[in-house]
């Protein structure tokens, strides 16, 4: 897979390298001017997919930055007489910059997702338009470029043009193949299925979302300045227009916007499809034409004509070989008694419910321990508040040393913990491999590669080998949990933990994650486990502690502690009750 | 600074325009909210029922009301056979953007082809009816259209929220599979809505008829602020998109009359900005 | 419905270019040279359709006429025409495409200012002589075989706003205030400065001024103002229906302005406007006399009927639109005729130095950016109809200004 992918590029490389060449042979210059619109498209579809189709926020926002593009590129040729060429990065950094301000406030709120995040990158299309349209930089009278010195990198003007937008067509198209098959692609293929599920699987979702937004801005501002200088003739309405991010939105669906090769397919097509209805004769029936057609392809490949590379179905033995290659066992069962987690005194209130009520709370070293209770008596919550996932309203919870209460989650499954989710929340588009790929990456630090070659061992472990090019929803609920464990597992945690792995499964599953519990314990790894399936908690824990109304009433050797009067109160009270 | 009067009567003529808004905007907010449709075709059929409704009165005869009469059961039935194909041709709520955007440019054409790109302008006679109200006036026909959106608005969000089936299609919405586990039919009643959604184009471009002057491709003037519209007033809330239509409406005309008119997008897309940072869920 | 489909003009396309065929093969017999080819692109799709539509007209109506008589320099002329779908990027690539791969003969000017100014930049690239015949703004067109039809003098800033202002002031109470606002479109603004430039020159007080989004949606704040201001002249620098949108909203609130002044409105649909009637607007051709007798006023005006009718169109009257298209290719035949070749170089150098009658009137270009006088005018509704107000010499005998 690997080898077709990188002839892929290659091709591309090699094609954008001959087309290079093409106004040195003095074609007719509407060939040139016809090509240039494809590289346009391509550029502005490929940027738009970096942050819309890999990361899945939608942005209306690729006006706005092609604007800031054109309008960097003519304020500064027209007012300062700076050449051409040299504005181009000028507006790219600068639309760069916008969309990085924009997306430290919008991206901290995770309300803003979706349809809201769609709807601020329209209204700051609006906005730039409306400023730019009030003040000198436009005015509203358009700014005229006609007589901006064009530097001689071809034969001709055109051919100059044609070339500058080859250079951003396939660099766009490069930089969409590295992020995809990087680690930061990775992170945002994660964020697209499973926003929250992959900060707490180590990705840092703001980090990434900015350095996404602000690749894909910066690439639509230099289109920007070379089309300002292009088309001669700027006028607001046609710049900072709704167009231009719907139809890259168009051309990254019909193309597919999960791979890199995806919105060139669709700018390609679609802006072909455009210049054929160019006839005088009946120009409805073109436009009409070109609809229909775009509507046709769309139902037939939904997913866009190139879609994600599920590669070839790789046998169970050769996954089996790449787990067996590398990985070094589990450092040593440690069982010393050293306290690794501590929690003090946390609350935690959603509303005007209190969650948690002054937990107090130390896991040892190489320990298993069980978390029971009634239903919300707040187990979840503190699996949620230590992993980062909710914010502790106060307290204390140190991890090893270090204060875990002001990290991000991402921040934290970094330190060596990791959980699983009661219902597994697995990246659904991405394969069984790359889930386990991607946290054991994140999770622990490694190269691509090592964290596939990881993943394949834990697959193995967790006897999913036989499953790893499917995608997750083609898994049984027992295999899904199993895959819980792996993606949990592969980060190589100091502290697991576990919530209610055991729900649903029947008696001869919870038999088999048992032992593979152990077996994790086994290698190490402390264990800190939710559950309500008592005949497990027994088997396993070494400790557990007992919650009720968000406050720990018992802690301890699990037989001793389950005949605490207090623990059967609660059981018993909540039996009789029921 | 501006006088009391003209303060009034942009505030009056924000609120109202606020109507039209949210006409226009319920049958996305509904489709996108419940049926899981960005369907963005509803704003051609909305010109094309207002072509309609031009023709029929223009050449026809026939009074706008009874233009109503025809065309929202018309479009409704529209909305239905819409619905049905893209069941049938499993359309996505990603690629029901594409395919409603085709078939948003495949009615423009038609549009075109049919009555030409030149300007096209009901003059039914109504368009100067206005009622004064102390020193303010009240334009009949935007009124008209406020009190129909409001009518409309409110009964189809009772609808929703206290009926059987509105809150089946609700549940539907958020969970399909479990809802059908309760025996909630999801198809037939997504039939009821998607053609609910298309008659509320059918009134919208009515009233655009009889407010606006037509052109094929003023459809694309209205998109970006329907949008807004939908998303500030929650997806799938009817009432909401209303509220939300008045607010810009108001924002929109009051920076009109007070300041350079050209900056009031600059006003009505902050408010939306802050909104969506200070309190992003309130629906 | 069905009778106003464009069926009828969709056949008499097909029939006209069976004929044109039938011709040219005919012509092929007695071994007659290859026609003439005249490349141009139109918005015929997208934001700016509406008026493309008469220019497209125009245009055929032209070449079917020169046709009929015999040609250009004894060979018939071709209409190359593409749709540059309103956007100049698209117009850019296809007149790269007209000159270097269609090889046309001769250029023509596209619709709208953005699109002009894209072809005239492909124009100078080659050296073709291009007319336009829909840019306001002259001194953008620095290339020197760039001439415009759209005759509004070298300094239109100056001189369109003298025009208007001296229209009122000839009538027996002149404004003495004046309330602007326009629409955020280049053209439109640069006249609006002017106006008001002007006005506060001559002593009318400038209640307001007042710039506003393209394309509006909603006018009722603007009408709002106007009426609060209350000034003697509304002058409103719009395009399109903004104009309509503006007379319904003012109706609206029960205010009618004693004078009002339109840019570019929509002709049709403002001449039928219930409230329409007295509005003012920009002009330089009319239907009426005397400019009915214009040289080739008698082919394009029936043709015009005829063909916009068939077109479906609801407004058949020739306005300026289709005279200034009308007028580019009288230009272009009589600098192809008189110099009896398609050398862009030659034809340039001719116009420079001649002047050319046509529909519009008697146009030079000998002054800066190859313009001449300004032969703007006033147009006025007067019982449904435009009647030219402005210069006195162009109305139509009986007729007056109406104002106040």
């Amino acid at each position: 897979m690997d080898v077709i992918r990188h002839h892929g590029l290659a091709a591309v490389l090699v094609g954008a390298f001959l087309l290079f060449w093409v106004p040195m042979f003095g074609f007719p210059a509407y060939y040139e001017t016809f090509l240039y619109s494809i590289f346009f498209w391509i550029a502005i579809a490929s940027s738009w997919t970096i942050l819309g189709g890999y990361a899945g926020y939608f942005s209306f926002g690729a006006g706005a930055f092609f604007g800031v593009g054109a309008y960097t590129t003519a304020t500064l040729t027209t007012w300062y007489g700076v050449p051409f060429l040299w504005t181009m990065p000028v507006g790219a950094i600068l639309a760069g910059l916008i969309a990085v301000a924009i997306g430290a406030v919008v991206f901290r709120l995770n309300t803003l997702r979706g349809e809201l995040f769609a709807l601020i990158t329209l209204a700051i299309t609006f906005i730039l338009a409306t400023i730019v349209s009030n003040t000198p930089l436009d005015g509203g009278s358009g700014v005229y470029l006609l007589s901006v010195k064009v530097p001689r990198l071809m034969p001709s003007t055109n051919g100059t043009m044609y070339v500058i937008a080859l250079l951003l067509a396939a660099g766009a198209v490069t930089i969409a193949y590295a992020i995809q098959y990087s680690r930061f692609g990775m992170g945002l293929f994660a964020i697209h299925d499973d926003e929250d599920a992959a900060e707490v699987k180590g990705i840092p979702t703001f980090r990434y979302k900015l350095i996404a937004f602000a690749i894909s801005s910066a690439i639509a501002g230099a289109v920007g300045s070379l089309s300002a200088v292009y088309v001669g003739y700027l006028a607001v309405p046609d710049t900072f227009s709704l167009t231009l991010p719907l139809y890259a939105i168009l051309m990254c669906v019909l193309g597919g916007r999960r791979h890199w090769l995806g919105p060139a397919v669709g700018a390609t097509l679609i802006t072909v499809a455009l210049n054929l209805s160019t006839s005088g004769a009946d120009p409805v029936a073109g436009k009409a034409a070109v609809a229909a057609a775009m509507v046709l392809v769309v139902l037939l490949v939904p997913n866009g004509i190139v879609a994600v590379p599920r590669g070839k179905k790789r046998g169970v033995s050769e996954v089996a070989a790449l787990a067996s290659a590398v990985v070094p066992p589990l450092p040593a069962a440690n069982t010393d008694g050293k306290v690794l987690l501590v929690c003090r005194e946390v609350e935690k209130s959603f509303g005007g419910i209190r969650a948690l009520h002054a937990v107090t709370l130390d896991v040892r070293e190489g320990e298993i321990l069980g978390l029971v209770g009634p239903n919300g008596s707040g187990k979840s919550t503190l699996i949620n508040v230590v992993s980062g996932h909710f914010r502790a309203g106060s307290g204390t919870i140190e991890f090893d040393g270090t204060e875990l209460r002001d990290l991000s989650a991402h921040a934290i499954a970094r330190r060596g913990i990791a959980r699983t989710y009661q219902i597994p929340r697995p990246f659904e588009r991405l394969s069984v491999l790359d889930n386990v790929a991607l946290c054991a990456s994140f999770g622990a630090g490694t190269g691509v590669l090592a964290g596939r070659r990881e993943a394949a061992h834990w697959l193995d472990f967790t006897g999913l080998a036989g499953k790893a090019e499917a995608l997750p929803s083609e898994l049984n609920l027992h295999e899904r949990k199993f895959l819980e464990f792996a993606r949990a597992l592969a980060t190589r945690p100091r502290l697991l933990l576990l919530d209610e792995v055991l729900s649903g499964l029947n008696s001869a599953e919870i038999e088999g994650a048992i032992a593979l519990i152990r077996r994790i314990r086994a290698g190490g790894t402390t264990v800190v486990f939710v559950e309500h399936v008592m005949r497990a908690v027994i088997a396993l824990s070494d400790r557990i502690a007992v919650l009720d109304h968000g406050m720990v009433i018992a802690l301890g050797e699990p037989q001793a502690t389950m005949r605490d009067p207090k623990v059967v109160r609660v059981y018993l009270g909540k039996a009789s009750a029921a | 600074m501006p006088s009391v009067t003209l303060l009034g009567q942009a505030v009056i003529a924000g609120v109202l325009i606020g109507g039209l808004y949210g006409l226009l905007a319920a049958g996305l907010s509904l489709s996108w909210g419940l049926l899981k449709y960005i369907n963005v075709s509803y704003f051609a059929l909305a010109f094309l029922s207002a072509y309609l409704t031009y023709q029929f009165g223009t050449f026809n005869g026939i009074a706008p009301w009874w233009s109503a009469v025809i065309l929202v059961p018309a479009f409704f039935l529209l909305g239905v056979l819409q619905h049905w194909t893209f069941m049938r041709l499993r359309v996505t709520e990603l690629t029901s953007l594409v395919v409603t955007f085709g078939l948003a440019v495949l009615i423009e054409s038609l549009i075109q082809w049919i009555w030409t790109a030149d300007f096209r302008k009901y003059e039914s006679g109504f368009s100067g009816l206005t009622s004064k109200i102390g020193p303010f006036f009240v334009p009949t026909l935007d009124f008209l259209a406020l009190v129909s959106a409001t009518i409309l608005a409110i009964a189809t969000w009772s609808w929703l929220r206290w009926t059987y089936v509105g809150k089946a299609l609700r549940a539907a919405a958020m969970d399909p599979e479990m809802a059908s586990a309760f025996g909630i039919d999801h198809r037939r009643l997504s039939f009821l809505l998607s053609g609910i959604c298309s008659a509320y184009a059918a009134v919208a471009g009515i009233f655009i008829a009889l407010i606006a002057t037509l052109a094929p491709s003023e459809i694309g003037t209205w998109i970006g602020v329907a949008f807004a519209v939908v998303i500030i007033g929650g997806v799938g809330n009817p009432l909401g998109a209303l509220l939300a239509g008045i607010l810009i409406g108001f924002a929109e005309s009051v920076t009109m009359a007070v300041t350079q008119p050209a900056w009031a997008p600059l006003v009505s897309f902050t408010i939306l900005i802050v909104l969506l940072l200070w309190k992003p869920r309130w629906t | 419905m069905a009778k106003y489909m464009i069926r009828p003009s969709r056949r008499a396309v097909l029939s006209s270019l069976a004929a044109a065929s039938l011709v040219s093969a005919g012509r092929r017999v007695y071994a007659a040279p290859a026609p003439i080819r005249v490349g141009c692109t139109l918005a015929l799709t997208g934001p700016l359709a509406q008026t493309a539509l008469v220019h497209k007209l125009a245009a055929e109506i032209f070449v079917a006429d020169i046709n009929k008589h015999g040609g250009l320099l004894g060979r018939s002329v071709e209409y190359v025409l593409y749709d540059d779908q309103s956007r100049a990027d698209q117009t850019r690539s296809l007149y790269e495409k007209l000159i270097t791969v269609d090889n046309v003969d001769l250029i023509m000017a596209p619709y709208a200012t953005a699109a002009t100014l894209a072809a005239i930049s492909v124009a100078q690239r080659y050296g073709k002589i291009i007319i336009y015949s829909s840019m306001a703004q002259v001194y953008l067109a620095t290339y020197d075989r760039a001439f415009p039809a759209s005759h509004g003098g070298p300094h239109p800033e100056i001189s369109n706003p003298k025009v208007i202002l001296d229209a009122w002031a000839s009538t027996p109470h002149p404004p003495q205030s004046i309330a602007i606002a326009a629409s955020k479109f280049p053209s439109a603004l640069f006249e609006a400065k002017g106006v008001r430039d002007l006005a506060q020159k001559r002593g009318i007080k400038v209640a307001f001024y007042l710039e506003y989004d393209f394309p509006s949606r909603d006018m009722n704040p603007i009408a709002a103002r106007f009426k609060d201001a209350n000034a003697d002249l509304v002058w409103l620098g719009c395009l399109g229906v903004e104009a309509n949108q503006l007379i319904e909203a003012m109706t609206k609130i029960d205010y009618k302005p004693p004078r009002s002044f339109y840019l570019f409105p929509a002709s049709g649909p403002l001449a039928s406007a219930p409230g329409g009637e007295g509005a003012t607007a920009f002009s330089n051709y009319e239907e009426h006399p005397p400019m009915d007798k214009f040289k080739g006023a008698d082919v394009l005006i029936p043709a015009f009927h005829e063909r916009a009718k068939a077109a479906g169109m609801p407004y058949t009257r020739v306005d300026f639109q289709a005279a200034t298209e009308f007028a580019a290719w009288q230009m272009l035949a009589a600098a192809a005729q008189a110099t009896s070749s398609l050398d862009d170089a030659k034809m340039a150098d001719w116009l420079k130095h001649h002047q050319v009658e046509t529909v519009v009137g008697k146009l030079r270009f000998n002054e800066e950016f190859n313009c001449g006088d300004d032969l703007s005018k006033v147009k006025q509704v007067q019982k449904g109809k435009w009647q030219v107000v402005w210069p006195v010499a162009f109305r139509q005998p009986g007729t007056t200004f109406i104002a106040p």
